[in-house]
């Protein structure tokens, strides 16, 4: 099956956030949640002169690449409003083409609800009547009890003595 | 004498690793150019590689890691790396090691021994730098004084958590051969409540989820079986790597198909990966491990051969857990009914499952009785000690120190002293330390008798071991005549309590042996080799031996040399250190279902080394000791059952001491990429009570209750519930100065959220204290004390 996912050129992201907005109100997220978030990393001083300032926009677990416009053939709406226009949906192989092109790219395969996608938890080893199970054997007593968390060649302590002092 | 030594090869449970390829890793994680396989010291463009197991300072516990030292001509180190050699980490290494050079070199460290007059504790400025051979001198006049005049039994040795130097049991059974040995946690809150269960109900030491660490092809060798579910409970493995189980393995395994259940009160990076998380009130944890119990007995979703044929009392436990049905324990937990049952069903029908069992458990008083309860879910659901599921030593292993020439080193009459060992014969017997609290009372009450002198190892405990740290340092300033620390930086505890400073040696700087679980537990076993000299730091082994030696010559004779006793306390008597630690890291192979085959007990004989030879649901133990011998539910000592009455003044669940990556607990403050990592002492709140509270995140605020106060860093996040609040422990703030300005030294009093947890709040057999289920009221302050990292890198960036 072919993957798709979001390549985001993070060069040109000025943080607009209309990925943010345009998400919500394509899926209807209230406020506190997100299907894409623009994290800020910046601004701080590289050299005098020069800072460091990028942001990046990260699909979150609510992020299904918009599904619904996707299956009728049209980008995802991040995608679509992007003022700086640094994103781009496809496939992941044709968009990884694209990272050969410039710097400053980052690909991102999204999850939709990674808990529902991995689905309820199943054994498939529990009804397993070939496995090996515990030996019937007859077990005697001990005839000391010992603290039985010490080095066999230190001073180990019964726990009969200790308890009668 | 020449000596005769065994062939480690011979030794079918230690085999070395030297695979052609990382096979713990996926691909691509290693290059071609690397050096898997290479020996222990070798060249590479013009440095020396040497290659090490560490185990402390700085501290941690006991993973052994392995690290790629690169020293240059000079001497120096220059980087450090991890070494893909390690079977477990392959490479991998958190922050505590990668900022190594900067803890080395760090200006603030302590490089040469000193005094101070004991009139002067707490003045900072009062140090007076010494040689080695005049502090000996000053320790064994003042040790002879003291000793002549109130016996051996008035010394105290704290021991701490996590150096070497805190389970360095001989520092205290044959240095000062003073019975009390002591951890200067209230009710050994850590770990020993958790061993009490194992000891007395399984008959061997912490059973530890199986990780294939021990096996040649690790995850992927036939001997293995992946987990089908972990539960992580009240532990958070990632950032602690806890007594040696390499955290990350836990995401190893998830890769390779493992599900989560985690119970836990914080919501943390595992548990939003989980099936379940179950987000329990704290200090409620019997109550949840006692309705699983009822879930799985009532189901028939045991293992029902394990069962008949391995363990004893099943059905007295099954009665007693109709007592606290899933609906009952849904009400004390908080924790929904249905969430329980069906996380209770998982874990039973995962097969193999395993349960990572932590800190959590102990900090409570009723901590053992938890353990008890999981001890009990291994093994009715047939997970002891079979592959992927809880892997244990054979009976050749245990802990290495704890008993270690221990009665020759005190004799019957000094043994009979130790503090508590008649008052709680189960945690004193278990550990060989004295009673944490009942030690504290002598030093207030001079009941038993009176304590004069102190050594800490690997301890810093105003700022982070001990409840009500200020009772502690009084009662150590107000008996004790003089008082030894021993340690890489000065700490609060130093400057406020001592009056020698005793510089210790660092992971690069020593030699030694690493176990996982000190040897009890073993998934490998490290070894160190000295790549640099740094100031006259001595190893923890070093001044065992060498002020041993001083004091009391006549247990020290029958050592050559340290490596000599490293090799008696270490590698017991059996095997050359010179040669071994060439090797620097073997696997542990121990094999499975032992107690089929006669290796978990002394006789050889099939069965558990317990008193029935299977594992005890009912216990003979704990019946002996005169405690319930099935596992109960107490409520936590105050909360809204206990102290409804405190709760409008104290209206939030109080939990402290979670982990982070940047520090291992008092550590680390002082190397500015850890600092930076965590600047401020934190306490997570509910955005709910933040805003009812008028609370916003980054603001200040005190954290009170009826025992102390604090003040710390507001997170407002949804990590924790509504009505719980978390605080960051063993904070202190060496960018302070260390006289005492009110706050303590460096500030340490501050933000110590110990001001807030009493002593003397343990469970019947002296185990737990309430670090983890206390109440508090939070509420904002108009001050800050952001810290200035400038500052920080001012200080502590300019390496020396």
């Amino acid at each position: 099956m072919t993957a798709f996912g979001l390549l985001i050129d993070y060069e040109y992201c000025s943080g607009c956030q209309s990925c943010e907005v345009s998400c919500k109100e394509e899926h209807g997220y209230p406020v506190g949640k997100w299907g894409i978030r623009v994290m800020d990393d910046g601004p701080w001083e590289i050299e005098p002169g020069h800072m460091n300032w990028n942001k990046v926009p990260i699909p979150t677990d609510l992020c299904d690449l918009c599904a619904g416009r996707t299956a009728k053939g049209r980008e995802p709406a991040c995608v679509h409003h992007c003022l700086a226009d640094v994103m781009k949906y496809g496939p992941v192989a044709e968009l990884a083409a694209f990272m050969e092109e410039k710097p400053k790219q980052v690909l991102f395969v999204p999850q939709y609800k990674p808990y529902e996608a991995r689905g309820a938890f199943v054994s498939a080893r529990k009804d397993d009547a070939s496995r090996r199970r515990a030996a019937a054997m007859e077990v005697d007593a001990n005839a000391q009890v010992e603290f039985a968390t010490h080095r066999d060649d230190s001073d180990v302590r019964n726990v009969e003595e200790l308890s009668e002092q | 004498m020449e000596k005769e030594y065994s062939d480690w090869h011979d030794n079918p449970t230690m085999r070395s690793w030297h695979p052609e390829r990382l096979n713990a890793r996926s691909e691509c994680t290693i290059s071609d150019v690397n050096d898997l396989n290479k020996p222990w010291r070798f060249e590479e463009d013009g440095l020396t590689v040497t290659r090490t197991s560490p185990w402390s300072p700085p501290g941690c516990h006991p993973v052994g890691c392995s690290l790629k030292l690169y020293t240059d001509e000079d001497g120096k180190l220059v980087k450090v790396e991890g070494d893909e050699n390690n079977p477990v980490t392959q490479g991998r290494l958190c922050v505590r090691c990668l900022t190594l050079k900067d803890y080395i070199y760090n200006p603030s460290r302590i490089l040469h021994p000193m005094k101070r007059d004991p009139k002067k504790r707490g003045d900072a400025d009062a140090w007076e730098e010494i040689s080695w051979d005049e502090a000996f001198a000053l320790i064994k006049s003042e040790y002879d004084r003291i000793t002549k005049e109130y016996g051996r039994e008035s010394i105290v040795c704290f021991a701490g958590t996590g150096r070497e130097g805190g389970t360095m049991a001989p520092f205290g059974s044959r240095m000062l051969c003073t019975p009390n040995y002591c951890y200067s946690q209230s009710g050994y809150a850590c770990y020993v409540p958790r061993m009490a269960a194992s000891s007395y109900l399984l008959g061997a030491a912490y059973p530890e989820i199986d990780y294939a660490g021990g096996l040649p092809g690790r995850y992927d060798d036939p001997e293995y079986e992946v987990p089908e579910c972990i539960v992580i409970w009240g532990k958070e493995p990632l950032p602690s790597n806890p007594d040696g189980f390499f955290g990350h393995s836990v995401i190893d395994l998830m890769r390779r198909g493992t599900r989560l259940i985690v119970v836990d009160p914080r919501a943390n990076w595992l548990s939003t990966r989980a099936d379940y998380h179950l987000q329990l009130r704290p200090g409620t944890d019997a109550a949840l491990s006692l309705a699983w119990i009822n879930v799985i007995a009532n189901e028939k979703l045991y293992d029902a051969e394990f069962v008949e044929y391995w363990t004893y009392g099943f059905d007295e436990l099954v009665e007693r857990a109709q007592e606290m049905p899933p609906s009952r324990a849904a009400e004390i937990t908080g924790v929904p009914e249905e969430i329980i049952i069906e996380s209770a069903r998982m874990y039973a029908n995962a097969t193999p499952a395993a349960i990572a069992w932590g800190l959590a458990l102990d900090q409570k008083a009723n901590g053992m009785q938890v353990g008890h309860c999981l001890i009990a879910l291994m093994a009715i659901t047939g997970n002891i000690d079979v592959p992927g599921g809880q892997r244990i030593g054979d009976k050749t292993m245990g802990l290495n120190e704890a008993g270690f020439g221990f009665e020759e080193g005190l004799g019957q009459e000094l043994i009979a002293k130790m503090i508590g060992a008649k008052e709680y014969p189960a945690y004193c017997g278990l550990i060989l330390n004295s009673h944490a609290d009942l030690t504290l009372r002598a030093m207030e009450t001079e009941d038993p008798y009176p304590i004069r002198m102190g050594f800490y190892a690997g301890n810093n405990l105003l700022s982070c071991t001990s409840a009500e740290p200020e009772r502690w340092m009084k009662a150590i300033n107000g008996s004790m005549e003089f008082v030894i620390a021993f340690d890489t930086f000065m700490t609060p505890s130093a400057q406020a309590t001592c009056d020698v400073f005793l510089p210790l040696a660092t992971i690069a700087e020593r030699e030694g042996v690493v176990q996982t679980h000190y040897g009890s537990s073993p998934v490998t076993m490290g070894f160190m080799n000295k790549a640099v000299t740094q100031g006259e730091g001595m190893s923890d082994m070093e001044l065992c031996f060498n002020l041993g030696k001083v004091l009391n010559p006549h247990l020290w004779d029958q050592y050559e040399d340290i490596r000599d006793f490293i090799e008696h306390l270490r590698l017991g008597k059996k095997y050359c250190y010179e040669d071994i630690r060439k090797e620097v890291v073997l696997q542990r192979y121990v094999g499975y279902r032992k107690y089929e085959t006669g290796l978990l007990r002394r006789d050889g004989k099939p069965g558990f080394n317990t008193s029935t030879g299977r594992v005890e649901l009912w216990s003979y133990a704990f019946h002996r000791f005169g405690d319930d011998p099935l596992p109960y539910y107490i409520e936590p000592q105050f909360g809204p059952e206990s102290s409804p009455e405190l709760m409008e003044e104290y209206p939030f669940i109080l939990t402290s001491g979670a982990r982070t990556y940047a520090f291992f607990h008092s550590e680390n403050r002082q190397i500015p990429y850890c600092r930076e990592l965590n600047p401020d002492p934190l306490l997570e709140i509910n955005p709910e009570d933040a805003k009812r509270k008028g609370i916003v995140d980054g603001s200040w605020v005190k954290a009170v209750n009826q025992f102390g106060e604090c003040v710390m860093k507001a997170k407002v996040s949804p990590i924790v519930k509504e009505g719980v609040v978390h605080a960051q422990h063993a904070w202190w703030f060496p960018e302070q100065d260390g006289n005492d300005h009110g706050g303590g030294a460096y500030d340490t009093f501050r933000s110590n959220i110990n001001n807030l947890v009493p002593n003397f709040h343990f469970g019947k057999l002296g185990f737990g204290a309430p670090f983890k289920c206390m109440i508090c009221d939070v509420v904002p302050i108009s001050e800050s004390y952001d810290t200035d990292m400038d500052e920080i890198w001012e200080k502590f960036g300019k390496l020396v």
